[in-house]
């Protein structure tokens, strides 16, 4: 490969490692370790290069797990996307009032491939957990998603 | 015998410093028990309101937005907003969220507002506290353990863990056994 088709590659792994805020706030889980944040449109570009790697991400946090506080949805850098952060239950649990803040968050890369009717179930629980109507036609086949494994979080306050 | 008053010194006296916390874990404990019906901690209120369509189709810049606040009758000021798709545009408020329908013209308030009582006993049960509260909710388990041991030998006799004790002792272990047999 000669190296100009290689410096687009090379100029967006520049861009992407972006050195995180200082980010004060409530800390949920460890504490953060990393440094250098990678954008959300940059996993979810190629979201299989980035299994099972430790990332940093930020964004504000637009949904919250209304039962549990166990997983919250981090706006991305790009419009219509969202990058889901699962915890473990109780361990972490995010607050409603989340909602709306910047947050920073380290995890690790997972993939979570369903079949149509585990993905059906799936959709089933989330409704019932967000109190939205659910509508399993939505659904025509196996899903695969692509989430962070949350280990820690600062959330603005 | 001597060993049972220091056993019922300790039974009363423990039972006494448990009060407080074993009534806020009871009380948060049916709330959690019924987690899949409700949130124990938050009551959230939901209204969708029409809106006007060009003020809804102006929620793109700030001025935009606090008009579609003011409209829905809350204050003009937002933390941030968010597009879930080309439709919708959500608008994060103090207490909640308004989502707006674009194709609908049409405004959904969500106001989430803690439950008073529940959400501090829910905050301590659950241990999201962490840091000291983690240890004193331990010395309290532990406390529960010694209540428990130490009441069996309150009373001695017919009434006494020999006794009628020992059958109500014994039904209260076979209970969640049966359980464990039904379901597990």
């Amino acid at each position: 490969m000669r190296i100009g088709s290689q410096l687009p590659l090379l100029l967006t792994s520049a861009a992407i490692a972006c050195a995180a805020p200082d980010q004060e706030g409530t800390v949920y889980g460890e504490q953060l370790t990393m440094t250098d944040t990678t954008l959300v449109s940059t996993i979810l570009t190629a979201p299989d290069a980035y299994l099972g790697e430790r990332v940093l991400v930020q964004g504000t946090v637009v949904e919250v797990c209304e039962m549990r506080g166990c997983w919250l949805e981090l706006a991305s850098d790009r419009e219509f996307e969202t990058l889901r952060v699962k915890v473990e239950d109780g361990v972490i649990v995010f607050p409603l009032s989340a909602r709306g803040h910047h947050a920073v968050v380290e995890g690790v890369i997972e993939r979570i491939d369903l079949t149509k009717e585990q993905a059906i179930e799936q959709a089933r629980h989330h409704a019932e957990e967000q109190g939205i109507p659910f509508d399993s036609t939505t659904i025509t086949g196996p899903t695969v998603t692509y989430q962070i494994r949350g280990i820690g979080a600062v959330i603005a306050e | 015998m001597k060993w049972r008053k220091w056993n019922n010194i300790i039974h009363r006296d423990l039972g006494y410093l448990c009060v407080g916390l074993t009534v806020v874990y009871a009380v948060s404990g049916v709330a959690v028990n019924h987690i899949a019906d409700w949130n124990p901690s938050f009551a959230i209120e939901s209204r969708t309101i029409s809106v006007d369509d060009a003020l809804a189709r102006a929620v793109g810049a700030p001025e935009g937005v606090r008009s579609v606040l003011e409209a829905v009758g809350l204050p003009p000021v937002f933390r941030a907003t968010f597009r879930p798709d080309a439709n919708r545009v959500r608008i994060f408020v103090e207490d909640g969220v308004v989502d707006i329908d674009l194709a609908a013209a049409e405004a959904t308030v969500e106001v989430v507002r803690a439950r008073p009582i529940l959400r501090e006993a829910n905050f301590l049960h659950l241990n999201h506290a962490k840091r000291l509260w983690t240890w004193l909710a331990d010395l309290y388990a532990v406390a529960l353990g010694l209540l428990a041991v130490t009441g069996l030998f309150v009373l001695k006799g017919k009434k006494g863990i020999t006794g009628r004790g020992a059958w109500l002792t014994g039904i209260g272990v076979a209970v969640p056994l049966l359980f464990l047999w039904l379901y597990l």
